[in-house]
Formats: C-alpha cells, structure tokens, sequence
C-alpha cells in the first residue's frame, strides 16, 4: 500500500527524540560551538541515560516491536530529530561512529563481535586523495604474522575520541582499488598516533583529526573482512572495492537525515523569530497573495519535504532488502543541498538575527555545509545517480 | 508533530489492483496518447476515434455510483493519483480529456444533491463525456486561489453571478457549467449555470500548452441563476479550499506523468547524440542535469503520493498540497526546460516532443481544476 506516512509508533520515537534533542542538546548547543575540541562531557551523561533505559528494557521497545523490519526508517527518524537538536553534538555522541557500520558491513563474524560494541571511527581521505579515495597511498604490508601500516590519513570524526579505527590502506598501489582494504586498529597502538585537530567553519563539537601511521603494527586478524589475496579478475576486483564502497549505501541515508533535522530545525526557529513580528503562513496561497517570506519559506518547506520522503524510502529500500544505491545518492544530493540552502537563506530572512550569534541560526548555517560534502559531495552523488540513470559506467561517465 | 494518526507503516509498494491499473493505462498512454498528440494540438481537440477510446477506459463510469448508471467503485485518492501520472504520460492535454469529464463527475458525486445527481450523472451513461464543464480557473492574477473571479450575491431567491472563468475545456460541447463564486463574506460555492442562461458567454481561447483540447472563457453578465442551482442545494456549503487542494493533487499528479516522460525521452537521446567523439552524457554538464530530472521526479512522486494518503486518511492535507503544488509548479517546468536544453536546437522543433512537453509543463501551477483525485 502506497503510505508515506509515519506509524503511530514511529511518531512517539520521533517525539522522544525531539524531546531529547530539545533539552539536552539545544541548552548546550552554543557552548561547544565555541569550546572546539572540548569533549562535550553532558553527551556521555545523555549515553548513560540511554544505556540505563535499555538495561530496563524501556527505550529499545519501539524497535523490537517492529521485528527489526523497520530498523533504518527508525534510525533515520531517529537522527533526524537528534541532529534538529545539533548535528555537532549528534556527531560527537560517544559511543558509534561510521567505523562501527563499516564493521558490521565488511566484518565477519570474529570482527563483529569482538569490536561491534567499541566506539571506531573511520580514516578513508587522505590530503591527495578525497572522493576518489582508490587513490589512497596509506599501505599496509604482511610482515610475518601482523600488518605494517604507513600513511597519514586527515578529516577522521571522532579521531581522537573514539576506542578504534578503521583504517582504509592498499596491498599493493599500483594495483588500483582491487588492492584496498580496511584494518582495524586500536587506539594506543604503538606508531598510530593524532598530531592534529581540524579547526573547522562548524560542527565544532565533533572532533575532526588528523592520524599518522608511522610502521604501526597490528595484528594479521585485523584485516577486516580477512581477504589477504588480491583478485586479478576484473569482475571480482570490482565487486571488492564495490563491497566497501556499499558501506556508504547504508551510511547515506542517515547523513541525509542528518541535513533533513537540520533544515527543519532552521526552519523552525526562523518561524519562531518571524512570529514575535507578527507573521504568519500562508500556505497554497497565489504570489499576489503572499509576502515575499511567505513564499520563500514555503518553496523551503516544499523542498524539505520533497527531500524528507527520499531519504526516508532509501531506509525503507534497506529495511526491505532492495538494492538503495541510486535512491540513496538521490536523497543524499538532495538532502545536502537543501539542507545547505534552507540554513543560509533563513540567516537571510532573519536578517541581523540570524546573522547574530545570539540565536542559532547563524551556527546552522555554518553546521549544514558539511552535510553536503562528506559521506560523499553532491557532485559524487549526482556522478552516482547520473550512472544509474544513464546506464554508464566509471570509465564513460568520469 | 504530524497531524496525522495511523497504525500502518511507511510503505511505497502498490496494490495488485493499483500494478494492474497501471500497467494497463501505462501500455494505452504510450500505444494511443503518445502518437496522437501532435495531430490533437494540430486540430485543437482529440479525434472521435481517439474520444472513444478513452471513453471505453470507463474511468469516467468508474465512479458514478450505481444508481446513477455508473460502476460506484469508490477509488482512493492514490489510486487516482496514479491513474493521473500514468496518462499524462501520454499527453497531458490528453491525459486531461479524461481527467477532466472524470473530476466533473467526482464534483457532482461528491457534492450535489439527489436531483443534481440524477440530472447531471445519468447523460455519463448514456455517451456523453463533456456535457459538464467545469469552469474554475479565474482570470485574475492577483486574485486568492481559495476565492473565484466570479462574485456571486443573493437576490431573494435568486443569485447572481458576475465575473469571468478561463480554461473551460470542452465549453461548446457542455450544456451546463460547474462556475466557482465568492459572495462578500469570501464565502465560495459552485454553481451549476446553464449554458442557455442570459448574460453567459462563451469565447474560444488559446494558451501556449494543452492546446490539444479546446479551451474557452465564459463571461458571465449578471447572470441569474436560482438559488437551489448552487451544488448541494441552496443551503450547501462545500470546502471550496480542500476541492482546490485535491485538484492541485492531481495537477500535480499529471505533471509528474510529462517530467517522467521528458526523462525517458532525454536518456536514450543523451546517450546516443555524438558531440567531440563521444555521447554528450559522458560529460558531467549533461550527465548532471539528467541526474536532477530523476531525483526531482522521485521527490515530487512521493510528495503526490503523500498528499494523497493524507487525503485517504480523512487527514488535513491542505499544508502537503500546497506543498506538493509549490514543488510540481517549480520543478516540472524545470525539467521542462532542462528536456528541450538537452536535445540542443533539435528540442526547439517539432521534430521532437520536448517542445510541446516544455508548452505543457507550463501550465502545472497555473491550470486550477484539470484533474483531481
């Protein structure tokens, strides 16, 4: 049945989670804006909290009631409302980090249940090496029974926090991306050390690091997946790197949840500046019979929206077993470029206020760029999506 | 935060009635509408043969219930919404042949009482398909949607309307028109005004799209109608808003049908137009614009598919229409635009069809009451 609409049920986990987001996550929204790489110390309370009501059996409830048929429309939901409280935060919430989907995607069963639980962080980009990241230079080298990693990778959130990392690093260079794989390594590892914290334009409170690999040894088990040989046969090689790039098939959805939260929260608090003067929406109405604002903020809305329901069928794609490449680069693209635009344009429509950093309009501003750029710019979404829907490959298509 | 209620999940997935129905208009759209559209814009109206054919679809009957001599299927909105999409595929204009003799019914049905019922229902039976014109789009600008250009104001037992309509499909072939007024109060009702009553007049029109049905204005010049000629008697009140909201739906529903045509259309082209030794979609500029075509056309999908599962709910769905109707008036013509960039100074002939769809997609915002659901 064509329903794009949200269960009862989802709709009390969305009203918790806002519940959340508003008052732990707003009152200290400022504060770690400004205090950059300062561990925001309330979001472990907020983890504590969340572990003691599981452990009572209370929060997990909406989520084994729906036989895990409806997990990642769920956790879209989910983060959609946490990140309309700050994405900064939502990034910095100890505990999960793009590293953990990558183990549950490429580990196997050993992997996933020995680190599954830890907090890991993922290092792909390098300076010379960004979206192309089968340009990689980080190695790695067997050398008897443990794996010698060299490289230095940048942009890695919860760097320096997290307990491990998943590290991407090629066998052999010049042997393309067939030759890429990804390692787990702990942190304290001897030679893996983090020189540097990004200083960024926003989501300041997650932390952004730098991470050197200096001869730094770890164990042959760490190689994620366990694949040690590399495919000489073109087809097999392309289905190992697609294996781990189908990590982000997963991952995007969820950043694209991230931009939707954000959109609405700007959204939201533009409305509320706007009503103190007196405004009101209008919505259906001709252009004769709207202001300027009006208009503005419904055309926002309406993208929103729009960008809103992609997001949530690519989830709903996971949760039914559908292939979701195309339709998660459509909601990612469109969820990063919209978020991006809403935050901008209602600083604009707030003029002085929302340039002001006593609201926060200003700060979603800054938070919502990123939402368009990592897990994959909107140029590689619309490459990906432009591929599918032309029928090209990576070699005609560039 | 939603204000909404519902036990059922998120869900995109059709009902085998809905597959069938689609499959079935998808395959006629494509084999019937398609390649008569050009000679319909030619002539300015579908050919008898072609009316026919669309009448023997019965989607009209479909919904006229049983004791008026239709089917009396009560369809879903999403249903309808579907049904829209899968003909505009074709050709809007007409895609809108059926949609509109369908949504004159649906008024009636939805509306009218049992002596406008039987009045104006029964000739459906009988072969007639435009014998009701629908006469909503206001000639105004500046004007609300939610109010009429045509002022109404009672006259003891009388009403008289005064004001213009546009956009009347089919006027020559009506005998009664459904006319939207507004009273002093803002207060709007339909009226249903006989072609024969004195001070109405009708003018054969042309617009830039949809030329391939005959569109007309009808001024109305204190035309006096009775009271108990409003739909629903004289003391009915309709929710003047909410027939808007569904029409916008459906509008919105038919121009999502023409995008997706302009997408399939622009695909094979793009791949196999040679520019500089190869495709010009091997080339990010035109590979990119195609890439939005698609996500837009996805998103607007599933912003129809949503007003009109509101509209299923028995929810509020003024908000989600509105929404829906802002983003199909935006973005249809965008891809309209994009459909004739990409075929180059061939787009701009009559060689193609992304000219015509261009004209056509110009009216998904503007054209109030083409379609509803």
């Amino acid at each position: 049945m064509i329903h794009p609409l949200l269960s009862n049920k989802l709709q009390k986990t969305q009203e918790t989670m806002r519940m959340a987001a508003e008052f732990i996550l707003r009152p200290i929204s400022r504060k770690y804006d400004k205090a950059e790489h300062e561990p925001p110390v309330e979001m472990e309370q907020l983890n504590q909290a969340a572990a003691a009501q599981k452990e009572a059996g209370v929060g997990d409830d909406s989520v084994k009631s729906m036989d895990l048929k409806g997990k990642n429309v769920w956790a879209v939901i989910s983060l959609e409302q946490m990140c309309w409280g700050d994405v900064g935060l939502f990034l910095a919430r100890p505990g999960t980090g793009l590293g953990n989907a990558a183990i549950m995607a490429v580990g196997n069963p050993e992997q996933k249940s020995q680190w599954g639980k830890r907090w890991a962080s993922m290092a792909i980009t390098e300076a010379a090496a960004g979206s192309d990241s089968k340009n990689i230079a980080t190695t790695a080298v067997l050398d008897g029974d443990e794996w010698v990693i060299n490289g230095e990778k940048i942009y890695v959130t919860d760097g320096d926090r997290s307990d491990c990392v998943v590290v991407w690093a090629t066998l052999n260079k010049a042997m393309g991306k067939t030759a890429i794989r990804s390692f787990l390594v702990e942190k304290g590892t001897p030679g893996f050390s983090v020189p540097r914290l990004e200083k960024k334009l926003g989501i300041r409170a997650s932390d952004t690091a730098t991470l050197m690999f200096d001869n730094c040894r770890i164990p042959r088990a760490n190689l994620l997946g366990g694949k040690e040989e590399i495919e000489t046969d073109q087809d097999a090689a392309k289905k190992s790197f697609g294996g781990a790039m189908q990590t982000f098939d997963n991952t995007r959805p969820m950043v694209a949840g991230m931009a939707i939260g954000l959109g609405q929260a700007a959204l939201d608090m533009t409305r509320e500046l706007l009503s103190l003067e007196g405004y009101e929406d209008a919505y259906g109405q001709s252009p004769g019979h709207q202001t300027a604002i009006q208009c503005e903020l419904e055309m926002l809305e309406a993208e929103l929206e729009a960008a809103r329901l992609l997001v949530y069928k690519s989830a709903w794609m996971m949760d039914n077993k559908m292939p979701n490449s195309k339709e998660a680069s459509m909601g990612k693209a469109k969820a990063g470029r919209i978020g991006n635009r809403i935050s901008l344009k209602c600083v604009e429509i707030c003029s002085m206020a929302g340039f002001s950093e006593d609201h926060l309009l200003e700060k979603f501003s800054r938070d919502s760029k990123i939402l368009d750029i990592f897990e994959g710019t909107q140029q590689i979404q619309q490459l990906i999506v432009a591929r599918q829907v032309l029928g090209k490959s990576s070699k005609d298509l560039k | 935060m939603q204000d909404y209620k519902t036990e059922n999940s998120f869900d995109l997935t059709l009902t085998e009635d809905q597959q069938m129905t689609w499959d079935m208009l998808k395959k006629f759209s494509e084999s019937e509408l398609r390649p008569a559209a050009r000679e319909a814009e030619s002539n300015g109206s579908p050919s008898v043969d072609l009316l026919k054919k669309l009448q023997a679809l019965e989607l009209v009957s479909l919904i006229i219930p049983e004791a008026y001599g239709g089917m009396g299927l009560e369809q879903d909105a999403v249903s309808h919404a579907l049904s829209l999409e899968a003909l505009a595929y074709g050709d809007l204009s007409l895609a809108m042949a059926t949609s509109l003799p369908i949504l004159a019914a649906k008024t009636i049905a939805e509306h009218g009482n049992e002596a406008q019922k039987k009045q104006y229902l029964e000739p459906y039976g009988s072969g007639s398909m435009f014998h009701v014109g629908l006469a909503i789009n206001n000639t105004t600008a500046m004007g609300s949607p939610f109010e009429s250009s045509v002022a109404c104001s009672q006259e003891g037992d009388a009403v008289i309307l005064s004001g213009s309509k546009t956009g009347v499909a089919f006027a020559e072939d009506a005998s009664i028109f459904i006319v939207s007024a507004t009273n002093a109060e803002g207060e709007s009702a339909l009226y249903c005004v006989d072609k024969d009553t004195g001070g109405l007049s009708v003018e054969k029109k042309e617009f830039m799209g949809i030329k391939g049905i005959p569109l007309f204005a009808i001024t109305l010049d204190a035309c006096k109608v009775q009271a108990s000629d409003k739909l629903g008697g004289k003391d009915a009140k309709i929710n003047y808003q909410s027939f808007i909201d569904s029409s916008r739906i459906g509008m919105s529903a038919l121009g999502l049908g023409v995008c997706q045509a302009v997408l399939d259309y622009v695909v094979p082209y793009t791949n196999e137009r040679v520019a500089f030794d190869e495709p010009i979609s091997n080339r990010q500029s035109v590979a990119f614009l195609v890439a939005d075509m698609a996500i837009e056309i996805e998103a607007l999908r599933l912003m129809v598919y949503k007003a009109a599962a509101l509209k299923d709910l028995g929810a509020d769905f003024h908000k989600q229409a509105s929404l829906t109707h802002r983003f199909a008036a935006q973005h249809c013509m965008k891809i309209g635009t994009d459909g004739v960039q990409l075929l180059g100074g061939h787009g701009f002939t009559h060689e193609h069809p992304v000219e015509l769809w261009y004209r056509n997609l110009r009216a998904i915002g503007i054209f109030e009451a083409g379609a509803g659901v």
